[in-house]
């Protein structure tokens, strides 16, 4: 490993030979780039990861769709920075955000399925939202590489080959710091398509590839499916919900 | 070349909550109805059913159940004098698609307006002169009181088994019920849901102030309930899956629930699905409407759909856009306040804070659609408003609708917005943390319109539906004021942290939902001058065209609008058997 290289996941990193399993904190991560975990219903088979730090298991389905290497190194290296490995659970790669991500992009979401992308195309206030010709996939793109350009300029390096400390200043940098007049914004970027994405694969149930194995679901005491509560109103009104610690999901029922 | 049809004696624009009510009434009286709904039938798809109903990204985050934008979306600008942008994302409302319409997939918060909604204009210059009301507020009566609406909403309540308590029964205050309530003949047809932590920690908190929260009414049945029509609900299961998604425990009312099925075998009913219609065709003097023009979007074939009585039940946006489209009545002009149709677009004005609590479990994930106690001491004019500045205000609640995750994760102010600290918060607090939030009113502003856009088109090649609105100082005002109230509860609750409200003012932001309460354009009244429908929802232009849902509300008021849609809605029934008896101009 360079001596400059974050922890955490670098898919540069393993492709230059440099790249190490297992980095973090006591938490075992999967491979990098090669990090989708299926439950595939096995719930008994494959204990949950926990708070301690036990291992995902890998998965059968790997491998990005949309993303490419250099993408999706940048993708992992924000999401893994975003979501660190730490007592309370594996860092976002190997929670499955990336992948998450990147099927969104390869999917109806990223291809702009059901976005009104008709012209004129006109420079909006901030408050009226999404205003780009582009499919969301080729505008995360086409931000994934502003962001390389500034990391470039400032640290002669990629986003993936900062420090922890460099990546965090970048990004509140770019999160606060309004476009110049003209310029590819950034700022609604990062804030409008790649945040919400982020908050999504942490977040959406697990068949959509990222919360693997439901543990952001548990890290928060959210019990997902299947919600009847009608009883419990009462019995567990003010108190803990024993369906906090072992959340559901589709795959469960699938 | 479109296709002529035989014609049906009556024709339902729009397949959701109206529609509804309309042929559950007609269709049993005999009468023929042909109910024409752009959006699919739902039922028997995984949308309804378990796992898959419980899957937020889908039907929430990405809005399942609702109109794509790339076949039709609204433009918006803040006034008149900008260039107008679509809304590529339909992010700040919600309109229906599907049969049921928005009535599928809503909440289920179901109120009855106050009795000075109907006569605003007169209330306000009673009490206060005049002058208190700014010349760009364009507020309006009516054209009928709630005397006229008080059975209708008996009779909605009674058909959506509403779960409640009773604030004013005749006149005679109830404990436990809503001190401001206008007055009712029988206690609510279910009693209230089972409440959630935050509901009591937000009912002891006013209770300390000095006010007396109440169960917000619920369309969301507190227990197994058979409708006077033997229709049946099931029990409420406190899901988290309500607004956004249909009920998988049949328990919310929806028209497809409670509704279509009591007419959908009868021969004299048809509903075509996937119809778009996309004209409204009056005769060669204008005066009476002849057909429909609609396109059967799973075969592109264009249809003629001729009739002897129409109905407008397509949601306020749709209710405009196709008077427009069809040019029927006279487009409302800002500048010289002239022209009706598109007039007095009204919203909803929000707002809410977040409270936590170190030592309390909330369980945000056990909720329902219209679960909560409330306040309605500062709604419209429950409160005195001398020396304010504004009119209107809103009730203020502590709903516990969902703790689904995407969405619905409080965290303190200040906190980062990732790494380990942020992951921690969010492990700390999703639990133990509630909301307390402002459901306003918006009355009408001279500037806030709708009509056709210049630029943008629908798949369909024909002018998007275009909205001037924003936010006015009456709505910041009264925000404010909202606000401080909400803060002194939160200060009574003992919340060791508690967000800053944010006040909603100018501009508008599309980005963030508000509400689905998208009301006027089509507004009712007594003067032909001043109004789109009659008082018995009658167009004044097209005898034969009636037109239901909230585009006929001249301003909004600061409760949900599905009550008096409703009630207005089950009054429209009546009425168009009546004329269907004798037909001619109604009162
Ligand atoms: C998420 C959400 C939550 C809500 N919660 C609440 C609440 O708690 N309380 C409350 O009071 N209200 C609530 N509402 C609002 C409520 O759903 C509406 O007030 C109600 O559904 C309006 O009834 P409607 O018949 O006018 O329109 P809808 O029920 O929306 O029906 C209109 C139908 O017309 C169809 N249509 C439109 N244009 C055409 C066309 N050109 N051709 C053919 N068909 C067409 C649409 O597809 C739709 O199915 C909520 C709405 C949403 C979206
Ligand atoms: S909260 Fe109740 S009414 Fe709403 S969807 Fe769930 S079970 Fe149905």
């Amino acid at each position: 490993m360079l001596p400059d290289e974050p922890q955490g996941l670098s898919r540069r990193s393993l492709l230059t030979g440099a790249g190490a399993l297992g980095v973090g904190a006591g938490v075992v991560a999967a491979a990098p780039g090669a990090v989708l975990v299926r439950q595939a219903g096995a719930e008994e088979a494959s204990p949950p990861a926990t708070a301690s730090g036990q291992a995902a298991q890998p998965d059968a389905v790997a491998g990005y769709q949309s993303l490419g290497i250099e993408e999706a190194a940048i993708v992992e290296a924000l999401v893994a920075h975003m979501w660190p490995a730490d007592d309370l659970s594996p860092d976002g790669v190997a929670l499955g955000i990336a992948i998450f991500i990147d099927r969104q992009l390869a999917g109806a979401y990223g291809q702009g399925d059901r976005l009104y992308l008709s012209g004129p195309f006109r420079q909006g206030k901030p408050e009226h939202g999404y205003q780009l010709a582009c499919t969301p996939e080729a505008c995360l793109k086409t931000g994934l590489r502003h962001l390389a350009e500034i990391s470039d300029r400032r640290h002669a390096a990629p986003p993936d080959r900062l420090t922890a400390d460099q990546l965090e200043a970048l990004l509140h940098d770019i999160s606060e710091t309004p476009p110049e007049p003209g310029a590819f914004d950034l700022k609604a970027w990062f804030n409008e398509l790649f945040y919400p994405l982020f908050v999504r694969g942490a977040f959406a149930d697990p068949i959509y590839g990222g919360n693997r194995d439901k543990q952001a679901w548990r890290m928060i005491g959210y019990p997902g499916l299947p919600a009847t509560y009608t009883t419990d109103m009462v019995t567990w009104r003010g108190r803990r919900h024993p369906a906090s610690d072992t959340p559901m999901s589709i795959q469960d029922f699938s | 070349m479109a296709t002529r049809l035989p014609e049906k004696e009556i024709v339902v624009i729009g397949g959701g909550l109206t529609a509804g009510l309309v042929a559950r009434r007609l269709v049993p009286a005999g009468r023929e109805v042909l109910v024409l709904e752009r959006g699919p039938d739902w039922s028997g798809s995984a949308v309804g059913e378990l796992p898959h109903q419980r899957d937020e990204l889908r039907w929430s985050t990405y809005r399942g159940m609702t109109r794509r934008e790339n076949v039709e979306t609204y433009t918006l600008r803040h006034s008149p004098d900008e260039e107008a942008l679509p809304m590529r994302q339909l992010l700040s409302f919600l309109p229906g698609f599907g049969v049921g319409g928005a009535a599928q997939h809503w909440n289920g918060q179901t109120w009855r307006f106050s009795e000075s909604d109907y006569v605003l204009r007169q209330h306000l210059t009673e009490r206060y002169g005049a002058k208190s009301i700014p010349d760009g507020m364009t507020i309006q009566d009516w054209g009928l009181t709630y005397r006229d609406l008080q059975p209708y909403y008996e009779e909605f309540e009674a058909l959506f088994g509403i779960a409640g308590k009773a604030g004013n029964l005749k006149g005679v205050r109830q404990a436990g019920g809503n001190p401001f309530e206008p007055w009712r003949a029988t206690e609510y047809p279910l009693p209230p849901l089972e409440m959630s932590e935050a509901s009591q920690i937000f009912k002891d908190a006013t209770g300390q102030l000095g006010y007396e929260a109440f169960p917000l009414p619920a369309a969301n049945a507190s227990q197994p309930y058979r409708n006077p029509d033997g229709m049946q609900l099931g029990q409420c299961q406190y899901c988290g899956h309500c607004e956004r998604f249909t009920c998988e425990a049949n328990a919310k009312a929806t028209p497809a629930s409670l509704l279509f099925p009591l007419v959908r075998s009868r021969p004299n009913f048809e509903l075509r699905a996937g119809a778009e219609v996309i004209r409204l065709n009056t005769t060669a003097d204008g005066t009476r409407l002849e057909s429909v023009s609609y396109v059967d979007v799973a075969t592109g074939q264009e249809f003629i759909q001729p009739g002897s009585l129409f109905v407008l039940c397509s949601y306020t946006l749709s209710n405009v856009r196709l008077l427009l489209l069809s040019k029927i009545g006279t487009p409302y002009d800002p500048v010289t306040r002239t022209g009706t149709v598109g007039k007095n677009y009204c919203y909803q004005v929000t707002s809410g804070l977040n409270m936590f609590f170190p030592d309390r479990y909330i369980n945000p994930f056990m909720g329902a659609g219209a679960l909560g106690f409330v306040i309605d001491d500062f709604n419209n004019d429950n409160f005195d408003h001398t020396g304010l500045g504004f009119h209107g205000g809103g009730y203020i609640s502590a709903t516990q609708t969902n703790g689904r995750p995407i969405d619905t994760r409080r965290l303190p102010p200040g906190t980062p917005r990732w790494g380990s600290a942020w992951k921690k918060a969010n492990a700390d607090w999703y639990l133990r943390s509630m909301s307390i939030s402002l459901h306003g009113s918006n009355y009408a502003n001279a500037r806030n319109y709708m009509d056709l856009d210049p630029d943008y088109k629908d798949q369909w090649g024909r002018p998007l539906l275009r909205i001037t609105f924003d936010f006015d100082e009456n709505d910041a005002l009264m925000c404010r004021f909202a606000n401080g109230r909400m803060e002194e509860i939160a200060a009574a609750a003992g919340a060791k942290i508690v967000s800053k409200p944010g006040v909603r003012k100018s501009p508008y932001d599309t980005r963030q939902y508000q509400s689905t309460h998208n009301t006027g354009g089509t507004i009712m009244g007594a003067d032909p001058n001043s109004s789109v429908v009659s008082p018995h929802l009658q167009s004044w232009d097209v005898e034969n065209l009636f037109i239901s849902g909230a585009s006929v509300f001249p301003q909004n008021s600061g409760y949900n609008p599905t009550g008096p849609v409703g009630a207005l809605g089950l009054r429209l029934a009546g009425d168009l058997l009546s004329y269907l008896s004798d037909p001619r101009r109604l009162g």
